[in-house]
């Protein structure tokens, strides 16, 4: 890998985002919309709201990243910019990691304005540090970005990728112990929720934010989920080939 | 005719090239020698195998049999700061300026010295007579500036060999005779253009030429030979292109 190269594909990725004010605009106001539709509508629910934050927070850190990175990696695709960088000496690692590093900053910003505003706009109890609750939901942001390239690579145009959505996000949604806990579902799908990084992030945050637990107790989830990180790293760096 | 049967002398050497998508046969047993310092050019009509050719050269697909040689190596990342690539895409950065597009990919190519690399793309963008809209972002140029700036970003790290596919592509005819211009300088420099095209306009141009028709080359030799060939003293390119395509 080539620091140089990989700082250079960051800051073009970072550099095309600051450029491009209505998609900089949308990456912050849809989250804020997205909440606000959600918390205001338990507004006379406050303790539904309370147990379904841990939830919420990771489904939408996941699922913004998860669109933002899948559509922006595919474009290079499309508009032959992929092909272009793999007809120079650059690594296929230093393409991955350029343009988590690029995006990690926007889907990270992204990650924080979903907790703050959960936080201080819909005023959701939790107990936790909250720090501690932005390092799990940046390790998830960071598999979302990695799925996003991952799965982008097997889609030919944006119709595509958001045929992706659904078949990505919607079994970890049913199947991460959001709707029902793990433990009351057939054992078949108790084995399922197992390989979906949206369980570990969900129970992490629960532990967190409704148990009051801190970094140390979460690290089985945050382990595994960083292994999910760098697998999907190694899963996406295999899948953009030169040739 | 020249020799070029000495394989270390040559830019380009490729031996019964086999390609496919699917079932589908683009390039069929395809043997090419092309010597440095010259413009050549490849012409075919659409989908004859052009593209498919320039993408084998510079790595970016792997024959299925047959072998490729540039600059005396096979195509790999080792290579590629030795080559310089415009697709038929201008595939560029469409938010990116001009120069930041040239910049990036001059980095790309391992120009990491700053002051060096910013004489580069200033020198790039200078050939491409685009200093003026530097820094405008590439989606408000038009289509033949938005091809500038693609050479631009082909020419900018000093490759001694340029694969251009179809370069000249929508361009008017003011702007297509100042690249050829350009490339002629290049190869005065000492740089090897290899170069797909449809129009016998650019084929003109070219040191040496040749016809491909379903992925395999049916003539080759300079402009005058190829014209001479047809045994009609007032050929034009067309007709020998013509003449050997028909011929098959």
């Amino acid at each position: 890998m080539s620091w140089n190269r990989t700082t250079a594909i960051a800051k073009r990725v970072i550099s095309q985002v600051l450029r491009d004010r209505r998609t900089l605009g949308l990456i912050f106001f849809v989250p804020i919309v997205v909440m606000s539709l959600v918390g205001f509508s338990f507004a006379d629910q406050r303790f539904i709201l309370d147990s379904a934050a841990p939830a919420l927070l990771a489904v939408f850190a996941l699922f913004f990243t998860f669109v933002l990175t899948g559509v922006s990696f595919l474009r290079e695709r499309a508009y032959g910019t992929l092909e272009r960088l793999l007809a120079t000496p650059v690594g296929r690692g230093d393409i991955i990691v350029g343009y988590l590093a690029g995006f990690l900053l926007f889907a990270g910003m992204q990650s924080l304005i979903i907790l703050l505003f959960t936080i201080l706009a819909l005023q959701v109890h939790y107990q936790g540090a909250l720090w501690q609750i932005f390092l799990l939901l940046m390790v998830l942001t960071i598999v979302g970005v990695n799925l996003g390239i991952f799965v982008s690579t097997f889609a030919r145009n944006e119709f595509q990728v958001v045929q992706f959505i659904p078949l990505v996000l919607a079994p970890q949604i049913f199947l991460s112990g959001i709707l029902l806990p793990v433990a009351q579902m057939p054992w078949y799908f108790r084995g399922a929720s197992k390989v979906f990084p949206l369980t570990y992030a969900v129970e992490g945050l629960r532990d967190i934010m409704l148990r009051g637990m801190g970094l140390l107790d979460v690290l089985p989830e945050l382990g595994v989920l960083a292994a999910f990180a760098v697998a999907l790293i190694v899963l996406a760096t295999g899948v953009v080939r030169r040739a | 005719m020249e020799d070029t049967s000495r394989t270390e002398l040559l830019a380009v050497a490729a031996e019964n090239v086999t390609f496919s998508y699917g079932h589908r046969q683009v390039l069929n047993g395809l043997s090419l020698r092309i010597p440095p310092k010259r413009v050549f050019g490849l012409l075919g009509a659409n989908g004859a195998g052009k593209t498919t050719l320039i993408r084998l050269l510079v790595g970016l697909l792997k024959p299925q049999a047959g072998s490729i040689r540039i600059l005396g190596e096979p195509p790999s990342p080792r290579l590629a700061h030795r080559v310089g690539y415009m697709p038929q895409l201008t595939a560029l950065y469409q938010e990116l300026s001009a120069q930041q597009n040239v910049e990036f990919f001059a980095r790309m190519y391992g120009m990491a010295n700053p002051s060096q690399r910013r004489q580069a793309v200033e020198e790039a963008i200078n050939l491409v007579g685009l200093w003026d809209r530097r820094s405008d972002p590439v989606l408000r140029l038009s289509g033949g500036m938005r091809q500038r700036v693609s050479l631009a970003a082909a020419l900018v790290h000093s490759a001694p060999l340029l694969l251009l596919d179809e370069p000249t592509v929508g361009l008017d005819p003011e702007l297509r005779a100042s690249f050829w211009e350009h490339f002629g300088r290049l190869t005065r420099q000492g740089v090897t253009l290899v170069i797909s095209s449809h129009t016998m306009d650019d084929a003109a141009h070219c040191d040496r030429l040749v016809f491909l028709q379903d992925g395999r080359v049916v003539a080759e030799g300079s402009p005058a030979e190829l014209r001479a060939a047809t045994g009609t003293s007032d050929a034009t390119l067309e007709d020998a292109f013509l003449h050997y395509v028909r011929r098959g």
